[in-house]
């Protein structure tokens, strides 16, 4: 049947990595667009101009320059990081720590630039009146934001969250770029080592639907949690 | 001698270039229960919203039992200097909304027990015990585990009550209460409005029922473009109009 000729582990290695890379860099992401929109929202022109320049600058330009972008003229201050926190803290996480931490910070700083528009318009379409009724009822403008502002805003943000999830899954394919080992880097290899191609990639691509299949099925347990209260379901 | 509740002076408040609250003041002692009326546009809502700083008005003083809010001038215009002073005071003014706004995402029980837990940190067993008793007391008990949007308005509207009774709120905040319900409904929420009066809840409501206003009012302000044209007890606003256009705004026009 299927004959992996040997790069089975190194394969499953790989997907570990691109699931660790997508999740961490979803969070990432979605961390950033946070605050992306909450800039975009404010008053404050500084905020205000700074957000505004980075979903500019993320939205016009390839991923796959960003990328290089990021990775090379980001080595400097990653590779420091990472040597403080391996000398100071003797945390040496990834063998690849630091093509790993570029693959998040590379992928997580473009989506979060997505993610801050889906926000801002799951933001905006929350009723006005369910923010006032919690501020007239005392409630900070923490409190109001965690128990009123997010849930609500969530409902509207899941549609694009999770449209932005499922590309993102595809760009981290990107990572072999910067010298990362996940799965389609992997398979590559092994597909020119081999001249086999079809049978190293298409297992690599019924991982990715895999992966896109589970995911799908827990935004949609997601959705209909956050829906609840909206119409009947 | 106690403080009065909620005393609020010289009020101004202006959108753009037309200022909608020329200069409006107001003191509720407690178990006052202070009607304001007028046509839309007089400004009764703005100046309902001005009292709790949902709007920031640009002049004039809010001061709760003795403790007047502090402000300070921005870029923005005048805002409050201190939030944790208004959310407190936020806190002893409940307000019930022309549109309810109950928090879709939560249960009727939910949003009754959401502000005592979080903001006057109850407990949750003490904030439910306390939602049931307010829940008998607007006719909804059985409606405890509904979602807003399966209740009728009316339902609503109670239920936003009893959101608002469970903060026990010195001073109670009214906007049109009844002005977005069905007529059929009207009736409901003015009956438990009128209880909340009779045990003597302070109370400013803004409304357009005039039976409402007349029956349980200790004080009717008639507003006419932001600012007080008449002001006093119901007989004498109500039933003995001085200004043309308050004997206009009373009379009914079908």
């Amino acid at each position: 049947m299927l004959d992996l000729q040997g790069y089975g582990p190194r394969l499953i290695e790989g997907a570990g990595v691109t699931v660790q890379l997508a999740v961490l860099s979803l969070l990432l992401a979605i961390t950033l667009g946070l605050f992306t929109a909450t800039a975009k929202m404010s008053r404050n022109w500084l905020l205000h101009g700074i957000a505004t320049v980075y979903t500019t600058l993320i939205r016009g330009v390839p991923d796959l320059v960003l990328m290089m972008l990021l990775f090379y003229g980001g080595q400097i201050g990653v590779n420091a990081i990472s040597d403080i926190l391996y000398y100071d803290f003797e945390i040496d996480l990834y063998i690849n720590f630091n093509a790993f931490a570029a693959g998040v910070l590379t992928i997580g700083f473009i989506f979060g630039a997505y993610m801050g528009e889906t926000f801002r318009g799951a933001f905006m379409a929350v009723d006005n009146g369910q923010v006032e009724a919690g501020k007239a009822y005392g409630m900070s403008s923490a409190l109001v934001f965690r128990r009123i502002r997010f849930p609500q805003m969530m409902r509207h943000a899941l549609p694009g969250l999770s449209n932005n999830w499922m590309v993102l899954l595809k760009t981290t394919a990107l990572v072999s770029v910067i010298g990362l080992t996940d799965m389609v880097r992997v398979a590559a290899e092994a597909s020119r080592a081999t001249h086999e191609p079809f049978v190293f990639l298409i297992p690599v691509a019924v991982a990715y639907l895999l992966i896109a299949s589970v995911s799908e099925w827990i935004f949609a347990r997601l959705q209909k949690r956050y829906d609840i209260g909206f119409g009947e379901h | 001698m106690a403080a009065t509740p909620l005393e609020v002076r010289n009020i101004k408040k202006r959108f753009g270039d037309t200022e909608v609250l020329k200069g409006l003041s107001l003191e509720a002692q407690k178990g006052d229960v202070i009607t304001l009326i007028g046509a839309s546009g007089s400004g009764k809502s703005t100046f309902l919203r001005c009292m709790n700083l949902l709007e920031q008005p640009d002049e004039g003083e809010i001061i709760l039992h003795g403790d007047s809010i502090r402000f300070k001038q921005t870029r923005h215009g005048r805002e409050p200097a201190d939030m944790k002073q208004v959310v407190q005071m936020r806190a002893k003014l409940s307000m019930v909304f022309q549109n309810f706004n109950l928090w879709a995402h939560m249960t009727l029980l939910e949003n009754i027990i959401e502000a005592p837990i979080h903001v006057l940190g109850k407990s949750k067993k003490e904030a439910t015990e306390h939602a049931y008793v307010l829940l008998e007391r607007v006719g909804l008990t059985a409606r405890a585990h509904a979602y807003p949007a399966q209740m009728s308005g009316g339902q609503q509207q109670r239920g936003a009550i009893a959101r608002a009774l469970a903060m026990d709120p010195e001073v109670m905040l009214f906007d049109e209460p009844t002005s977005a319900l069905d007529p059929e409904l009207v009736g409901d929420v003015l009956k438990v409005m009128r209880d909340l009066a009779n045990e003597g809840r302070t109370m400013v409501v803004v409304t357009h029922e005039m039976s409402f206003a007349r029956d349980v009012s200790s004080q009717v302000i008639y507003l006419h473009q932001g600012l007080v044209e008449e002001a006093g007890t119901p007989g004498e606003v109500l039933g003995n109009p001085q200004s043309p256009r308050l004997k206009q705004f009373l009379t009914p026009n079908y």
